[in-house]
Formats: C-alpha cells, sequence, structure tokens
C-alpha cells in the first residue's frame, strides 16, 4: 500500500513538474507579471503602421491577462535611435522597454543603455524558446560580447518579386531564350538579372519595366552591402583594418547598380518605398526586391484592413513568384530586436513583456496580423499551417523567407556605424548625380578610415573582427 | 529721436513712471534669460569638453574642438551652400513681397480672401512643405515633370531631387514659395499704416508711382523693412526642413547647408561637444554679420 | 489743367490699375495655392488615385473618409492641442514683447547690446539647444507638459515679437504721444490708448507670424514631448514610415493644420485696413 502511494505521489510529482515545464513562456511570463498588477510600463516602437501591433493587440491583451497598461511611445524610426540615446544619457527613465534596430545594438550596448538580459532569461527559462528563432536571426542579431542584450523579434529581409505570369509565358521563354541562351526563370546573378530586366523593358516599355526598386540613397545602404558581398567584397582588411569597398568589386556594384537603372522606370532612383510598392501591385514593373510585406500585400492578404487602406489594390494577385535575390544570399535589411532600457525604473516588468511579446505563443499571432509589419522570424512561423493557408502561394512565400533566413546577410554593424553608413548614403546620392564610381569609392573608403583612425583602430577591429565572425557576416 | 520723459501724478506713478521703461521690459527679459543663458553656458562648457557617442569625458579638452573646426572641409562647405541660399532667396523673397503688398495696398473687391489665400503656405507645417514638393517633383507622381512634358512636347523625365544641376532650383522653388508670403504680409502691414493724404497729394500732383514709392513709402517702412530682412536673413542661414525633405542634403554634400550638417552630426552620431563647438562658430559669425548690418541700417537710414 | 478734370484722369487710371491688379491677383493666387491645392486634393482621394502615375489633378469623386480616419483614431486631437499650446503662447509672447518692444524704440532702454543680445537667441540653430533644453526640463518636470511647450515657445518668440514691434512702432510718428502726455495720461494709457490702436497692423502681422513659428515647430515638440502632449507637426511626421507612407492622412492634417490660422487670418483682415489719416487724429 505504501509504495503505492509512493508511486502515485511520486507520478504526481513528475506529472506536475512536466506541467510546469511544459508550460510556454508566454504563460511563465504572465503568472510573474501578475505581482506588478496596477502598474504602467512604456515601450519605444517605431511609429504608424508598426505600432498598432502594441496599440490595437498586443497591448490591450497583456493589460487583460496581466493588469500591466502598457504605454506606446510611437517614434519615427529615423529619430529613434536619437531619442533613447537622449533619454539615457538625460537619465530620465523614461522608457522601460524598446525596440532596437540589431545594427545599433553594438553602439547602444557600448553607450551603457542597453540592460543585459542573461539573468533574466535564465530566472524565466527562456532559453529554450530564444533557441527556437531561425539561426540567422538568433546568432547575430541578439548578443554583443556573447551577451543577451535583444531579443529578435523581425524576420527583415530582401526577397526578390517577380511576375509569374511573364516569366512563364511561353512566348516570352522562347524570344528570350533565343536572345540570350538560357531560360527565362529568376536571376540567380546580378549579370542575368541585368539580362532580364532590359529584356522585358524593350519588350513592353512604356507598358511595363524590367524591374524597380527603391533606389533613394538611403536605401543605398543596403543594396550596396548586399550586391558588394554577393559578388565576393569584403568591407575591411580584418589586419589593418583598413576599407576595401574601392576595390573592383565595389566598382563592379556601383557600376552594375546605375546600369540597371537604365532598364527601370524614369525617375527611379528617388523612388522609395511606396513608389516600388504601388508600382508593382499595379503591375508596372516586372521584378522588385524589398521586404517581406510587399509578398503579402501583392497577394492581397490583411489590405482589406482598414489600417492598410493606403495600400493600393493589387491587381497581381496570384501572378507573384518568390526568389533570393541575385546572389543567394539577401540581405537582412534593418529588423527589429526587443529590448529592455538601462535606466528603467521597472526592468523586470518590461522584461516580462518582452519575453511574452517574443514567445512561440505570442509571435506566432503577431506576425499574421493582418497589418503587421513584423515577418516570420522562428522557425515555427515557416512551418505554421495557418500561415501556410492564408493565400494560395503562401507555401513559396514562407519557404523562400526560410531560405533567406538561412542564407541572409547581417547589415554591416561596429562602432559608430551610423557614421559610416552615412558615408555610404551619401556616396549613393553621388553615384545618382553622375560621378565616377571608382572616385566616389576612393572617397568612401578614405573617410572609412579616417573615421576608424578617430574611433580607434583596435577598438574597430576589435568590433569588426566580432561581427565578421558571426556566420551571416559573409556569404560562405 | 525723441524720448518721453514726463512725469506727473503720485509718488507711486512717478515711480512707476520713471521705471517704467525698466519695469516693462523685464518680463520679457526674465523669460528670455531662463531659457537663453542655461542652453548658452551648458553649450559653451561642452565645447571644451570631448563628448560623443561612445565618451562622456566630461575633461576639459581645451580648444581641441575648436582647433577640428578650421580643418573641417565639409564645414566650411556647408557655410558656402548657407550664404549661397540666403544671397539668392533673400532678395527674391523681399522684391517679389514688396511687389505683392503693393499689389493688395489699395482696396479692392474679395482682397480678405486674395490675402488670407496667399498667407497659407506658410502655415503648411515645413516638413509637409517639404514633403508636399518632393512628390510635386517627383515624376511618378508630381505633376510639374507632366506639365514641362506638355509644353515641351516630349515627356520630360527631369530628376529634381537628384542631378546636382536641378537641385538648387528645386530648393530655390520651394523655399520661395513658402516664405515670400511672410514678406508680403509684414510689408503689407507696414504699408497699410502709411498716411494716405501724403500718397494721395503726391498722386495727384502727377508724381510717378515709382517716385512716390522711393520717397514716401519705402523711408515709411524702412524699420519694418530692414527689421524684417534680418529676421528672414537669420530663418534663410538655418534652413532645414526644405533641403531634408528634397535632397537630404545630397547629391553627396552638394545642398548640405549648416543646419543639416548640424543635425547629422549633434542629433544622428551624438557629436555633442563638436556640434557646440560649431554652434558657437555660428554664433559669432552671424553676430558680426547682424552688427554689421545693423550699423548699416542705421546710417542709410 | 482743372481740378475737376486731374480728378477724372486719375479715376480712369484707377480704373485700369484696378483690373490688371485684379488678373495679378488671380495669376498669384494661383501659382501660390498649387502645390496646396495638390496637397488638400490628396486628402479627398482614394488611395488608388493617390498612386496613381501619370497623377490624378483631381480626386474623381469627394470623400471624407481620410478626414473620418483621423477623428476615429484621435489623430486630429493633436491639431487642438497645437492650437491650445501655439494660441497661449502667441499671446503671451505678444503682450510682453510688444511692452518690452516699446521701451526699446521709444527709450532705447538697454542701447544696442541689449537688443543685439535679444536677437542672438534667434541665431542659435535649434539642434543644438534643445537638448540642454531637455536636461533642463527634466529637472523641472516640464517634459512632456503643455506649460513647458508654451513657455518654450513664449520664449523662442519673444525675439521676434520685441523686434518685429520695435520695428513697427518706431514707424510710428512720435507726436500723437507726445500729445497725448501733454494732455495728462500716464505711460500706461498712452500705451492702451494710442500706440496699440496705431500699431494695429503690426500687431495682427506679427502674431500671425509668431503663431506659425510655435505651430509649426518639430525639433523641440519632438524632443520634449514622448505621449501625453503630441502636437500636430509630430503626428504628421508618424505618417512617414520606413515602409510606410500614409499620404492621405498626411493631406487631411496638413488641411486641418492650416483651417484654424486660415480661417483666423481671413477674419481678422480689417486690421491691414489702411491707417486712420493723420489729420483725423491730430483734429
Amino acid at each position: 500500500m505504501k509504495t503505492l502511494i509512493s508511486l502515485v505521489a511520486g507520478a504526481a510529482l513528475i506529472a506536475t513538474a512536466t506541467a510546469a515545464r511544459a508550460q510556454s513562456a508566454a504563460d511563465r511570463a504572465v503568472e510573474a507579471a501578475k505581482k506588478y498588477a496596477g502598474s504602467e510600463i512604456s515601450i519605444v516602437w517605431e511609429a504608424g503602421l508598426q505600432s498598432l501591433d502594441p496599440l490595437n493587440f498586443s497591448g490591450p491583451k497583456w493589460e487583460e491577462l496581466t493588469g500591466i497598461k502598457v504605454k506606446v511611445i510611437e517614434v519615427p524610426t529615423s529619430e529613434m535611435f536619437t531619442k533613447i540615446l537622449q533619454e539615457h544619457r538625460a537619465g530620465t527613465g523614461a522608457y522601460d522597454a524598446l525596440n532596437v534596430i540589431p545594427s545599433w545594438m553594438p553602439d547602444l550596448v557600448n553607450a551603457g543603455a542597453l540592460e543585459e538580459l542573461d539573468a533574466y532569461v535564465d530566472k524565466y527559462g527562456y532559453r529554450a524558446e530564444l533557441d527556437s528563432i531561425a539561426p540567422t536571426y538568433r546568432d547575430n542579431q541578439m548578443k554583443v560580447d556573447g551577451k543577451i542584450y535583444g531579443f529578435p523579434d523581425d524576420g527583415d529581409l530582401f526577397i526578390l518579386y517577380y511576375r509569374k505570369d511573364l516569366f512563364e509565358d511561353p512566348a516570352n521563354m522562347a524570344e528570350f531564350k533565343a536572345k540570350h541562351g538560357y531560360d527565362l526563370a529568376a536571376p540567380v546573378t546580378w549579370e542575368q538579372y541585368a539580362d532580364i530586366g532590359q529584356f522585358f523593358t524593350d519588350k513592353f516599355a512604356p507598358k511595363i519595366y524590367g524591374a524597380g526598386q527603391f533606389r533613394q540613397p538611403a536605401y543605398g545602404i543596403w543594396m550596396f552591402e548586399e550586391r558588394f558581398r554577393n559578388t565576393g567584397g569584403k568591407f575591411f582588411d580584418a589586419d589593418t583594418m583598413r576599407a576595401t569597398v574601392n576595390g573592383d568589386i565595389g566598382v563592379a556594384a556601383f557600376e552594375g547598380m546605375r546600369n540597371d537603372n537604365k532598364f527601370m522606370p524614369p525617375g527611379v532612383e528617388s523612388w522609395g518605398f511606396v513608389e516600388a510598392l504601388s508600382a508593382f501591385l499595379a503591375g508596372d514593373i516586372a521584378m522588385t526586391i524589398s521586404w517581406p510585406p510587399f509578398g503579402r500585400w501583392a497577394a492581397g492578404y490583411g489590405t482589406d484592413d482598414s489600417a492598410l487602406s493606403w495600400v493600393p489594390k493589387t491587381t497581381i494577385a496570384d501572378k507573384v513568384g518568390y526568389a533570393l535575390p541575385p546572389g543567394g544570399s539577401p540581405q537582412l535589411a534593418a529588423g527589429f530586436s526587443l529590448s529592455v532600457s538601462s535606466s528603467s525604473p521597472d526592468k523586470e516588468a518590461a522584461y516580462l513583456f518582452i519575453q511574452w511579446l517574443n514567445s512561440e505563443e505570442i509571435s506566432l499571432q503577431r506576425v499574421q496580423l493582418p497589418y503587421a509589419l513584423r515577418d516570420p522570424f522562428r522557425e515555427s512561423h515557416f512551418t505554421n499551417p495557418e500561415y501556410l493557408s492564408r493565400w494560395k502561394d503562401a507555401p513559396a512565400y514562407l519557404k523562400t523567407l526560410r531560405a533567406g533566413a538561412d542564407s541572409g546577410l547581417l547589415d554591416l554593424s561596429i562602432l559608430q556605424i551610423d557614421k559610416y553608413e552615412e558615408v555610404l548614403r551619401q556616396a549613393t546620392s553621388r553615384l545618382w548625380g553622375g560621378e565616377d564610381s571608382q572616385a566616389i569609392l576612393n572617397d568612401v573608403a578614405t573617410q572609412w578610415d579616417a573615421l576608424t583612425d578617430r574611433i580607434g583602430v583596435d577598438k574597430q577591429r576589435a568590433a569588426y573582427t566580432d561581427w565578421a565572425s558571426k556566420p551571416n557576416a559573409y556569404p560562405n | 529721436m525723441s524720448t518721453l520723459a514726463n512725469d506727473s501724478g503720485s509718488r507711486m506713478n512717478r515711480f512707476a513712471d520713471r521705471n517704467f521703461k525698466y519695469l516693462v521690459i523685464a518680463p520679457a527679459v526674465l523669460i528670455l534669460l531662463l531659457f537663453g543663458i542655461f542652453p548658452l553656458v551648458y553649450t559653451l562648457l561642452v565645447s571644451f569638453q570631448n563628448i560623443n557617442m561612445m565618451e562622456t569625458d566630461t575633461s576639459f579638452s581645451g580648444l581641441l574642438q575648436y582647433r577640428q573646426l578650421f580643418s573641417d572641409i565639409r564645414l566650411w562647405e556647408s557655410l558656402g551652400h548657407t550664404l549661397l541660399i540666403v544671397a539668392i532667396a533673400l532678395p527674391i523673397e523681399l522684391i517679389a513681397g514688396l511687389m505683392m503688398a503693393l499689389l493688395f495696398l489699395d482696396r479692392m473687391p474679395g482682397r480678405q480672401i486674395f490675402v488670407a489665400l496667399l498667407v497659407l503656405p506658410t502655415m503648411i507645417a515645413p516638413i509637409v512643405a517639404g514633403a508636399t514638393w518632393r512628390l510635386l517633383f517627383d515624376n511618378r507622381f508630381g505633376p510639374i515633370n507632366q506639365v514641362l512634358g506638355w509644353i515641351t512636347g516630349e515627356p520630360q523625365a527631369i530628376l529634381w531631387t537628384i542631378r546636382p544641376e536641378y537641385v538648387y532650383p528645386a530648393i530655390f522653388i520651394a523655399e520661395v514659395w513658402q516664405w515670400t508670403p511672410f514678406m508680403f504680409l509684414i510689408l503689407l502691414a507696414a504699408m497699410s499704416n502709411v498716411d494716405t493724404s501724403l500718397t494721395e497729394a503726391a498722386e495727384i500732383d502727377g508724381a510717378s508711382r515709382l517716385r512716390i514709392f522711393f520717397k514716401i513709402m519705402l523711408p515709411a517702412i524702412w524699420s519694418v523693412m530692414t527689421i524684417a530682412l534680418l529676421i528672414r536673413g537669420l530663418d534663410l542661414f538655418r534652413i532645414f526642413d526644405v533641403i531634408w525633405a528634397l535632397t537630404q542634403g545630397g547629391p553627396g554634400t552638394k545642398t548640405e547647408t549648416i543646419s543639416i550638417y548640424a543635425y547629422i552630426q549633434g542629433f544622428r552620431q551624438f557629436e555633442t561637444s563638436y556640434t557646440a563647438a560649431m554652434a558657437f562658430l555660428v554664433i559669432f559669425l552671424l553676430t558680426i554679420a547682424v552688427m554689421f548690418a545693423l550699423k548699416r541700417m542705421e546710417f542709410v537710414r | 489743367m482743372s481740378a475737376a478734370a486731374a480728378r477724372r484722369r486719375l479715376s480712369r487710371r484707377r480704373a485700369w490699375r484696378l483690373a490688371f491688379r485684379y488678373l495679378a491677383a488671380v495669376a498669384l493666387t494661383v501659382v501660390f495655392l498649387f502645390p496646396i491645392y495638390w496637397l488638400f486634393s490628396i486628402s479627398l482621394k482614394t488611395p488608388d488615385e493617390i498612386f496613381a502615375s501619370p497623377p490624378a489633378w483631381y480626386p474623381a469623386s469627394i470623400q471624407f473618409d481620410n478626414f473620418k480616419v483621423l477623428f476615429k483614431d484621435g489623430d486630429a486631437t493633436t491639431v487642438w492641442n497645437s492650437l491650445f499650446i501655439a494660441g497661449t503662447s502667441t499671446a503671451l509672447a505678444m503682450f510682453l514683447g510688444t511692452l518690452c518692444a516699446y521701451s526699446l524704440a521709444r527709450f532705447k532702454t538697454g542701447g544696442d547690446n541689449l537688443a543685439i543680445w535679444i536677437i542672438s537667441q534667434r541665431m542659435i540653430p535649434p539642434i543644438v539647444v534643445v537638448f540642454p533644453l531637455f536636461l533642463l526640463y527634466v529637472w523641472l518636470g516640464w517634459v512632456d507638459t503643455y506649460h513647458g511647450l508654451i513657455l518654450l515657445y513664449t520664449a523662442f518668440n519673444l525675439p521676434y515679437v520685441i523686434w518685429m514691434m520695435r520695428g513697427y512702432i518706431e514707424d510710428i510718428p512720435i507726436e500723437l504721444e507726445e500729445s497725448a502726455l501733454v494732455d495728462g495720461c500716464t505711460r500706461w494709457q498712452v500705451l492702451v490708448k494710442v500706440v496699440f490702436p496705431m500699431a494695429r497692423t503690426g500687431l495682427f502681422a506679427t502674431a500671425v507670424f509668431t503663431f506659425v513659428f510655435a505651430w509649426n515647430d518639430f525639433i523641440f515638440a519632438l524632443v520634449m514631448t514622448r505621449s501625453e502632449v503630441t502636437t500636430y507637426p509630430v503626428q504628421v511626421t508618424h505618417y512617414f514610415g520606413g515602409q510606410s507612407n500614409f499620404w492621405a492622412k498626411i493631406a487631411a492634417m496638413s488641411v486641418l493644420g492650416a483651417a484654424p490660422v486660415f480661417v483666423a487670418v481671413a477674419f481678422l483682415q480689417r486690421y491691414l485696413v489702411r491707417g486712420i489719416s493723420m489729420g483725423a487724429v491730430k483734429g
């Protein structure tokens, strides 16, 4: 009898323990946060569409579950870094949780603005669910110097979208094969991209152009970093820490970018996100390279939502093909990680909120919000049956995103990266302005070297080596 | 110029009267002190330190930042661009403003509506005005290239915000559009105050409009006009929103003004100490310019 | 030529002039208002019309959905915030500044040095001053408050008001005030009874732009507020996203933002009526 009782008790104990461990990270966060009920935490979020997530969905839900009120502080992306650092420097403690772009993390950590999260992660058992984030984001957008400072929360990357119907049209295929000697398909090299772009423009302009893209100098950073690395370029010589962007590969990248403009619609150099979007959705361009939302909105997913009423109605639903940009290693442009401000008076409550937001259960819902700008970033997102059934080509879409998440390339991230990026932005505007590519890139190299010297060659070398050692810094 | 040195009444009144001129400036000066002194002192201190994004080194660094100013070509180029913009936009705005004020000086049916409409450009937030002009100049969504195409008979794809030869015209168009109404309204108000009997008498005597303008009108509005020029000049010197929206200082740094450079350095890259030194350089240069201008104003009058 | 003939000639000249002036006025209005028309018409367009290429010159049908959204989402209250903040700071700045200007104009108080110190406030690029002021505000506890912004805009507009009103006052002949003093008025009565009425065109013009400067400010509102107090320029920048551009909202907000000032300028224009003839006052 005694044995039976102890067996039953033992089994019951094991059952509860398993159940407790099987309790999700989201649930654990909610349970632990209840003791802060009645308080308020603030979170900095990108203004506009992105903020609808915490305003309409996650904020109210969190409050319902834990009694903690969420105050969303909307800040335009271009001012986010400034405001975060200013509030930190002034020691106001006004921000509790933060959204940060991963490439800013070294600078913010250096300035002491972000809270180290390892202790909290262990306390609330979040390691397991952190591990199930897609490796690219997990291994590259979470840590600085081996310590956790943010949870990757957005699978931003560049995807090549193309008009399947045009590519699969027999007449087009025959003509193209005759002209170029290989099959018409999504381009895998930049030469093919130019061939295909020119082909469609020759045949269909001005009704349809071969390609279009956001070409404004602000996007030049990502365009160059992607193309440069996909064609074998390295940013610095790791030993001397001198910039090597002005070699043949760099010049070829710049020249290629400029030549590609020729088969794009006139004025493409001033295109921003919405110009490219509206052109693609109206069917004016056969190819474009952009972030994941293009794919969702081109399929018409979510565009009925009032928040997306500004998106032009798609005329190409079911006609869109998805591929990785030429070279096969897409830029993981921008992205967002969730962090905790080091000067917050409510660090634990803020931490619990971001654990909950980032958890398997909740993030799955968040990436499927019709107005969501958060893109899939967890393994489970890419294979989720509900997502896969959202539109006809959703499986192909998620498959491409997953492939990109494997081979994607990180934004360059070293100390005071903003200054290096500013140089690239200007270089792009000079490129469109008509200056000689080699001259521009020589200036870029000179300015980058001057910056490195000012920051301290050894310090920067350490930061660069740390970055370059990440699996997704350069294509393998 | 005469002074009013008269007093009357009780001792209280006499005190208030005698100290009238000081009492009356007190509140304004106090507020200006509160908001003016601290930032200035802070900026001065900071300019002698070495604070940037990575370090908050508050030890005295002497003239480190100031010495850097002189070897910073980009800084002097931006000052050059700024002066260029002031030198071209200011006269245009003055002359256009004067002409518009003269146009609306006398009564005419519906004048109230015209004037209210013409002041609208200044009421659009500068960021929005800049963005609107970007849209107008846009090749895909904007009407300007479209209209040019109609006029010349073939499609025009002028890249107003990209090509170096078009960026300055684009900036001037947007800037003059937004701020000429400022000069217009101020001068209209000044001219409205001028005694009509003088101008009417001169007209009947057969004096040409030009003579009336230069001999009667201009001297009567001189103070206001020169001050408006001064204010507008200082504001043009700090021009930011329109250029940021159109070109962000590009291509390269071709349209980068001192404000844009200060924004990038101070706001984006947190070169706090260096920007502080830049600020003092600007204040120094402007003070000299303003003092020079003021002396000339008084002299000519 | 007889006096009657001279006057007939004058009125003929006037008639021609009026016709020409009218033409010029209309032409000017069309040119200046075209960009505003473009912006405002976006607020009435549907999303497809907004992104049409070549651009749609007018909306196919007038629909106010874009405005409705602003009111529903509460964005429109930022216009009210700005109205309150800019209005109060304008009133304060106009009152204190005009008093100060009078002293400078008539008494040369503080001489050139005070005048130059006052205008030097406008020489400082705002970018630089923003952070120290932010620190000051943190210490005072004025961040993200209405009174914080009101006082800030008052302080920043005072130099403008003082200098502009000094100019308008200097252009008023001093004899009126002297004769009022001789008649036994106190300084304050002179101000209220003589100076303010005589300077009303200047007061009007200065007030308009004092309001506009406070109304349109972005950089200070951005740094000094977080979530409690949002002004309309800051709200508008939320519509310029990295991955979105709510042109419909930008345009609709701009209409809402320009409307109050436009209405005020239109109605207060009687202060721009040509001044009282000197003869009338002297008599």
